[in-house]
């Protein structure tokens, strides 16, 4: 009879406890996380003058292990310089595993605390370039 | 041999190679940046130190240093790797290292290093070169910056090229890889210095920013261009072939290739691909099924039985020109199937028949750098097949081979060491070899066996009336000219022939190949290495073509027949496969006229060419990107041409259409692939026999000949020239090739439309300018095209190129050698 009966006690007793502790739950969305210094969220690209920095040197699309990037070069007509004409990540495939930010040389990518990637049609989890570059 | 001992291993390798010839032999890696197998040793760039026993004080360069008897070589010590390490250290120093945006990312012998040797800090500074990059032409981008100054690009230029577009300028650290007098890049633009720099300082503009080197597929295929049979390997992505890779270990040429080889690709995945087929209502080709499409040419071509006739294109490969046969002799029921206008083969065909027994050149293509005397029949060989005229160069400047050029006009081969080139008059050339034939008969310098050969005493009873007297006044050279050359000739031990064949060569027909051949024949040239006659035919599988028996059978019609026959009204039913005969046969006139009175015209092409459009059905077919198969090259290399990217829209292969067809026509049931078709020529073709599909490999299979020798006598028809005309010459330009390099971008680039060339002479007598557009006019028509200037021509001759559709050469030119002209400035 004892032995069947102090388990039960034992799991009153901590839910006792805990009725006299600081909550854990977070009252989302009203009240909102505390994101780590080195959180992994939505993509962004550095903007650099009137584009993004990317140089379009296709390291992240070849680092991908997800392969949700999609990057095309091309050259400005003027000064000959390689730019990226599309930058696409889809965000249903990325696995949020920061290797873009890792192996860009320039700098261009780099992963902000956005978490809140929910959307309604897949066609809105496509980013595109301009999406995803920071406002001037 | 010598033996000697490298890192503890026994090598023996032959006594002129370097240390990193016998490195290499052993399985032993010594990294390289200045060196390349196709060049001479340069040791410029330091980074093959090795450490040699016998030696020691000092490292030693692998690629400049002869081996001896004994030596006992070190490739890898801590000193060694030291030494290397400053190398790139040195290197690094000025590179900018903008690996992100350069192009050659990936496939950079100074990243690999780099890498490999894990240079990541770099211990000396200094500021980097701002070198001004030259954007200005548009198929190389030369950013000095990057230059690593190994020399490659201006040794590949001088070598093999010939052309020597470079040239290290300045001294010191202002040292750089220069142009004539800095100024832009203007060459012939084979690209053979992008192909070897080994980092980004030279780089293909067409492919600029396309794709990384890692993310593409790499195909190995055989050219589609010219009849030489070059390998290549295309770089594929996302179903779209984008560039051409170099591979030094490709075939004959060593990855070599020409201007329209390496940047001529475009045309397969050309936004102008047709990807339906097209059926004509009214006076519009309408997009159809393909299903209506070969319903349609199927019931036209039984309506029309007994009155069908078929061209087809000698680009197609082996299996499909077989199945083309097959089809139209079998289930059409015609005979009449020919290619090339039925003039351009006849040297194969006609002349090679008669006289060696088979329709083939007994020569292979290794013969040129084998050879003592090479008798190169038109500098335009260097134009036709730029691949071949690299070997002669090679043949010329490395292996000491003569070399004769026989030609009515100059050329880029005239300027080879050594090289004498007769210009004599347009047209005369069978009367200049029956006249070499006359004179080795009457000097007695014939070889012993040639009165042997059947028809011996015919020859030298027609040979009598070329005597060298009138050979002079006819061809316009020396008395004496002549009798060199033939004694020349007789004499050399090895002495090869070389004639280029082609739709803008009609003079290269049966009678100039059969002079040829009697020539060769007489001095007992046949059969030997190095030695005898290469007929350059014009087209990717023009000896496959000739093989496959694409001429007209009996009681058929060849292909000059065949458009009289449309313009008669004879023939009811033209199928065309992959021709374009308004623009590429002469007298477009003509031509246009004939193929408008058909009743029923199917072209079956990769574009809506100028003959597609007045066709009743066009069916759209695919590239040899988009195939498998095999050509015949020049030389009888039979080579696998494979598949690299997926058919574009819905076109189907060659093989495919006529594979459908074949079945309905005929009743038999299709063949699976092109490689139960390969097996069933290799049963029943000539000279294919024994041969399978793995047998080919990699480098082909050269197909073997049997030669039965016979004198053919033929007569030297004599071109009169008509006074106050121009001799009007048709031919090749280096950029282009047929009438399918114009829809490549890089051929168009740099030669993007019809032109004229004149002499010096005449170009102060009509008082011309560069760029100016002049009228030519002849019997058959008139066109305006561009004046070019150039040197090569003797007075009163003009040439100009045939490939393009527009101003075509054609709507002049008559199809006799020679094409009387009068020229006047447009207003």
């Amino acid at each position: 009879m004892f032995n069947v009966a102090s388990p039960l006690i034992n799991g009153l007793k901590i839910t006792l406890q805990h009725l006299f502790k600081k909550p854990v739950t977070l009252q989302y969305p009203t009240e909102r996380p505390i994101i780590g210094p080195r959180f992994r969220g939505l993509h962004a690209l550095n903007r650099f003058h009137d584009r993004s920095k990317c140089v379009a040197c296709y390291l992240c699309p070849t680092v991908c292990p997800a392969k949700c990037i999609t990057v095309e070069a091309a050259e400005d007509p003027v000064t000959h310089e390689k730019y990226a004409s599309r930058y696409d990540i889809d965000i249903l495939r990325c696995i949020f595993c920061g290797y873009c930010v890792e192996a860009c040389p320039v700098d261009a990518v780099k992963m902000t605390e956005t978490f809140e990637l929910a959307n309604y049609k897949r066609e809105d989890f496509a980013y595109t370039q301009e999406m995803l570059t920071d406002k001037k | 041999m010598v033996n000697l001992t490298i890192d503890d291993k026994q090598v023996t390798v032959a006594k002129d190679a370097t240390i990193y010839d016998a490195a290499k032999s052993a399985g032993i890696k010594i990294p390289i940046l200045c060196h390349d197998k196709k060049l001479h040793p340069f040791g410029g760039c330091r980074m093959c130190l090795v450490e040699v026993e016998q030696m020691k004080g000092r490292l030693i360069p692998a690629c400049t240093t002869p081996v001896t008897e004994g030596m006992i070589i070190r490739t890898s010590n801590v000193e060694i790797i030291k030494a290397r390490k400053l190398v790139l250290e040195l290197l690094l120093l000025k590179h900018p290292v903008d690996c992100p945006v350069c192009d050659a990312a990936g496939d950079c012998d100074l990243q690999n290093l780099t890498y490999e040797y894990g240079v990541s800090k770099n211990p000396l500074q200094d500021e980097k070169f701002k070198w001004e990059i030259d954007y200005i032409n548009p198929l190389i981008e030369r950013d000095m910056n990057r230059c690593v100054h190994c020399g490659k690009c201006a040794r590949i230029c001088d070598e093999i090229v010939s052309f020597g577009a470079y040239s290290f300028i300045n001294r010191g650290i202002d040292a750089k890889m220069g142009t004539a007098f800095d100024g832009p890049l203007d060459c012939e633009f084979c690209g053979s210095c992008v192909s070897v720099c080994p980092v980004g300082a030279l780089l293909s503009r067409p492919f600029k920013f396309k794709a990384r080197w890692w993310a593409m597929q790499k195909v190995k295929s055989v050219c589609s261009y010219c009849g030489t049979g070059c390998q290549l390997t295309l770089g594929v992505k996302d179903n779209k072939v984008l560039t051409t890779i170099y591979d030094e270990n490709q075939g004959f040429h060593n990855g070599q290739l020409c201007t329209r080889g390496r940047w001529g690709y475009q045309f397969v995945n050309s936004e102008k691909r047709l990807t339906t087929p097209l059926i004509r209502k009214g006076n519009v080709l309408v997009e159809a099924t393909w299903d209506e499409a070969l319903a349609l040419v199927t019931t036209k071509l039984r309506e029309a039985k007994g009155g069908v006739a078929a061209l087809a294109t000698p680009r197609l490969t082996n299996e499909e020109l077989y199945l083309f046969k097959k089809f139209i002799t079998e289930g059409v029921g015609s005979q009449s199937i020919d290619h090339s206008a039925g003039y351009a083969h006849e040297a194969l065909t006609s002349a090679a028949f008669k006289g060696l027994g088979e329709a083939s050149s007994p020569s292979v293509i290794g013969d040129i750098q084998k050879s003592d005397l090479l008798l190169v029949v038109k500098t335009d060989a260097y134009e036709t097949h730029p691949v071949i005229g690299f070997e002669i160069n090679l043949g010329v400047k490395r292996q000491g081979v003569n070399l004769r050029l026989i030609s009515d006009k100059k050329g880029k081969l005239s300027r080879l060491p050594g090289a004498q080139t007769l210009v004599h008059l347009p047209g005369s050339e069978v009367f200049l070899f029956n006249t070499l034939a006359n004179i080795i008969v009457t000097e007695k310098l014939a070889d012993e066996a040639a009165v042997t050969v059947a028809g011996y005493d015919a020859l030298v009873k027609s040979l009598a009336v070329y005597t060298v007297e009138k050979g002079a006044l006819l061809t316009g050279l020396s008395a004496e000219e002549i009798t060199t050359l033939a004694r020349e000739y007789a004499s050399a031990k090895k002495a090869l022939i070389l004639l280029p064949l082609g739709l803008a060569y009609p003079g290269h027909n049966a009678p100039l190949a059969q002079s040829l051949l009697n020539l060769a024949i007489l001095t007992g040239k046949i059969g030997k290495e190095g030695s005898g006659i290469l007929f350059m035919a014009e087209k990717n599988n023009s000896q496959g073509a000739v093989d496959m028996g694409i001429v007209p059978g009996p009681g058929g019609k060849n292909g000059a027949d065949i458009i009289n026959g449309c313009a008669s009204g004879e023939i009811k039913a033209l199928y065309i496969a992959g021709e374009n005969p308004v623009v590429s046969y002469p007298d477009r006139k003509r031509i246009e006229a004939a193929l408008d009175k058909v009743g029923f015209l199917v072209v079956q092409d990769l574009f809506l060419t100028e003959t597609a459009a007045k066709a009743h059905v066009v069916l759209p077919a695919c590239s040899f990107a988009e195939k498998e198969g095999t050509f015949t090259s020049v030389g009888r290399n039979v080579q696998k041409v494979t598949r690299a990217i997926k058919p574009v829209g819905s076109s189907r292969s060659d093989f495919e259409i006529f594979n459908k067809l074949y079945a309905e026509f005929t009743g038999n049931p299709p063949y699976a692939t092109p490689q139960s078709v390969f097996g069933e020529i290799a049963d029943s073709v000539p000279g294919y026999g024994g041969l399978t599909w793995s047998k080919l490999g990699s480098d082909g299979f050269i197909r073997p000949v049997s030669n039965t020798l016979r004198f053919v006598p033929v007569e030297a028809a004599v071109t009169v020239s008509q006074p106050g005309k121009f001799a009007l010459l048709t031919g090749s330009a280096l950029n282009h090739s047929g009438t399918l390099s114009q829809y490549g971008e890089g051929p168009m680039m740099v030669c993007p439309e019809g032109y004229v060339e004149f002499g010096r002479d005449d170009v102060k007598k009509l008082g011309l300018l560069e760029g100016d557009k002049v009228v030519v006019t002849s019997a058959a028509g008139s066109v305006t095209l561009l004046a070019k200037l150039g040197k090569r021509l003797t007075t009163g001759v003009l040439f100009a190129p045939y490939h393009f559709g527009a101003n075509s050469i054609n709507t002049v030119a008559s199809g006799d050698p020679v094409t009387w002209v009068s020229v006047a400035k447009a207003k």
